[in-house]
């Protein structure tokens, strides 16, 4: 299995809460290497990938914020057309249903990655990986 | 074992106690009528005279006491006794108009520390105790009243006054502190940052809490009693008639015993002022038999609850009021329906949610609004809007079955929502603004 753990963390729909959270990270010497913001008029919820994911959540923990840790796919496709829509196809044909997805910061010239968050995380990686999909593995994702 | 302050009081006989306060009550009358204008106008008026009032039975004869009365009184309007007999003051918070001044002489200041004493007692205080008295002093009667009751028991008295929590917990620990007097909500606060600071019950000798100053529910006792791994009892009063311990709990925790040699007891229909049997909800009325400087005949709490003389198993027969269901000034009317906050504090306990709330009321075009922030609870959160969505109409459902009306949650960060450190403001109702 190849599940990466991605953080989600609960924020105020007002001004610098996005940014609060950011600066707690930068302090650690945690670095992001995936990141998104779904919010509401209500709320927030920052979702992120970082290269070390213990110490961001006993961190955040510690600054009273609410955390959760939640498995994710990531994967890493070519740059080119078709190829995202082929993802989709392979999950859709195995009936896994999809949540959300968003792109990793920065990408090389040839290919992007892309966190993807599903209901059946297990059918998914096996789905994906017949498929011929690149899986990313938390040690992967810490040496970018 | 039960044990009492004074127990020849707390446990006479009906008859015993009708008797004591027959006395005092026409002594009082006589003292308030020869000494305060401001009454004996009011009694003029209704055509009452001292003599009328023989005993318990004539109370109702009585003209009431507001607070508006208090107000327009100010400063020395009702005082019964010379200055130079009065030993201190103390005030109410006054947020809005003029402020209410209460005075003391030594005998009320004494009266008050047996009532005080009393409650300690009731609560397993003796003088091995290490009492905490985290309420605020000054013109605040929280702090000096329980200082007083704590010093007259023999206790070890530690006297914080509120705020500063982590020195609370510090010398809490290290004096080993067994009991604590403060505001409900200040103790909940307390047990909130006691586990923030990785530290559990078991590194204290707290026993027991005495808390008041403020309505707080069932649910809110058990969640702080938990937190604190203590007992948790309730207290009662107001600046106008003393301070703290008019009315104490006692180990059955259902009801707190009023100290009827000092204060006599009313249930009446807020609407008519009718006196109403015992065991009907209604506004309680507080006449003071004992008090010198500030004695109140009659005095309108605007609290509402229910009185009873039901046996109780601790042996007191002082007679019990219940838990006030919200104070007449806490109600809101929300779209014509009675709302009160500890309503709400009940279902967000239930639902296993911070009692840390806010309350937004406003008006929209010409409807009531009812807005409710509520702390996450790090425990329920997900990654997924649309589950953060449900649980927020999830506790709106439990609302609505509460109070009737649908009002709209908001779900917030943790601990974003100000800690109090004495009364808590949960409140905020715009609609003023537009009247
Ligand atoms: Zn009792």
């Amino acid at each position: 299995m190849s599940n990466v753990r991605q953080i989600s963390v609960f924020v105020d729909n007002k001004p610098n809460q996005l940014a609060g959270v950011m600066k707690m990270i930068k302090e650690c010497k945690i670095n992001v290497r995936a990141l998104s913001l779904a919010d509401t008029s209500d709320f927030g919820i920052v979702r992120m990938i970082v290269n070390d994911t213990d110490k961001a959540v006993e961190k955040l923990k510690a600054a009273s914020y609410a955390v959760t840790v939640t498995e994710v796919v990531a994967i890493s496709i070519p740059d080119t057309p078709g190829q995202l829509s082929r993802v989709l196809d392979i999950l859709g044909n195995r009936n896994v249903n999809l949540e959300y997805l968003y792109t990793f910061l920065g990408k090389s010239d040839r290919s992007v990655s892309f966190v993807i968050r599903v209901d059946d995380i297990e059918n998914a990686s096996v789905a994906l990986n017949d498929g011929g999909i690149i899986q990313l593995t938390e040690n992967d994702i810490a040496e970018m | 074992m039960e044990k009492y302050w004074n127990k020849e009081i707390e446990c006479a006989s009906r008859a015993k106690m009708k008797k004591l306060q027959d006395e005092r009550l026409v002594a009082q009358v006589k003292h308030v009528y020869e000494n305060v204008k401001y009454y004996r106008d009011l009694m003029d008026k209704k055509g009452v005279k001292p003599e009328d009032i023989k005993g318990t039975e004539d109370l109702h004869k009585l003209p009431f006491l507001s607070k508006a009365d208090l107000r327009e009184a100010y400063p020395y309007g009702l005082l019964a006794k010379p200055l130079s007999e009065c030993v201190r003051i103390h005030s109410t918070s006054g947020t809005t108009g003029k402020r209410v001044v209460a005075f003391y002489t030594q005998n009320d200041v004494d009266m008050w520390d047996e009532c005080c004493a009393r409650a300690i007692t009731a609560a397993g205080g003796t003088e091995d105790d290490v009492v905490q008295v985290a309420y605020g002093y000054g013109l605040f009667t929280g702090g000096m009243g329980l200082h007083g009751g704590s010093h007259k028991v023999g206790c070890l008295t530690l006297p914080m006054s509120s705020g500063n929590t982590e020195r609370q917990i510090q010398f809490m620990q290290d004096l080993e502190a067994t009991i604590l007097c403060c505001t409900p909500s200040y103790a909940a606060y307390i047990g909130e940052t006691i586990h923030d600071m990785g530290l559990s019950p078991d590194d204290l000798k707290l026993k027991a809490g005495i808390f008041g100053a403020e309505p707080w529910t069932e649910e809110m006792r058990r969640s702080i009693e938990k937190s604190l791994g203590i007992k948790a009892f309730d207290i009662y009063g107001l600046t106008e008639s003393s301070g703290p311990g008019v009315a104490f709990e006692c180990s059955e925790q259902s009801g707190m015993h009023i100290n009827e040699d000092n204060f006599i007891p009313e249930i009446i229909d807020p609407d008519t002022g009718e006196v109403l049997p015992e065991g009907e909800v209604g506004e309680l009325v507080f006449t003071s038999i004992t008090k010198e400087a500030f004695p109140l005949l009659r005095y309108r709490t605007r609290d509402l609850c229910v009185l009873s003389r039901k046996k109780c198993s601790c042996g007191r027969t002082l007679i019990k009021m219940a838990k006030p269901m919200g104070r007449s000034d806490d109600m809101m009317i929300i779209r014509g329906v009675n709302v009160f906050p500890s309503q709400i504090e009940t279902v967000l306990i239930e639902q296993g949610y911070s009692p840390n709330y806010l309350i937004e009321v406003d008006r929209v075009n010409n409807t009531d609004t009812l807005d409710i922030s509520v702390e996450m609870n790090p425990d329920k959160f997900s990654d997924k809007v649309k589950d953060v969505q449900k649980e927020e109409r999830a506790l709106a459902g439990a609302m609505k079955d509460m109070l009737g009306i649908n009002p709209k949650v908001h779900l917030v960060s943790p601990k974003s929502i100000a800690r109090s450190e004495g009364k808590a403001v949960r409140v905020i109702d715009r609609r003023k603004l537009h009247d």
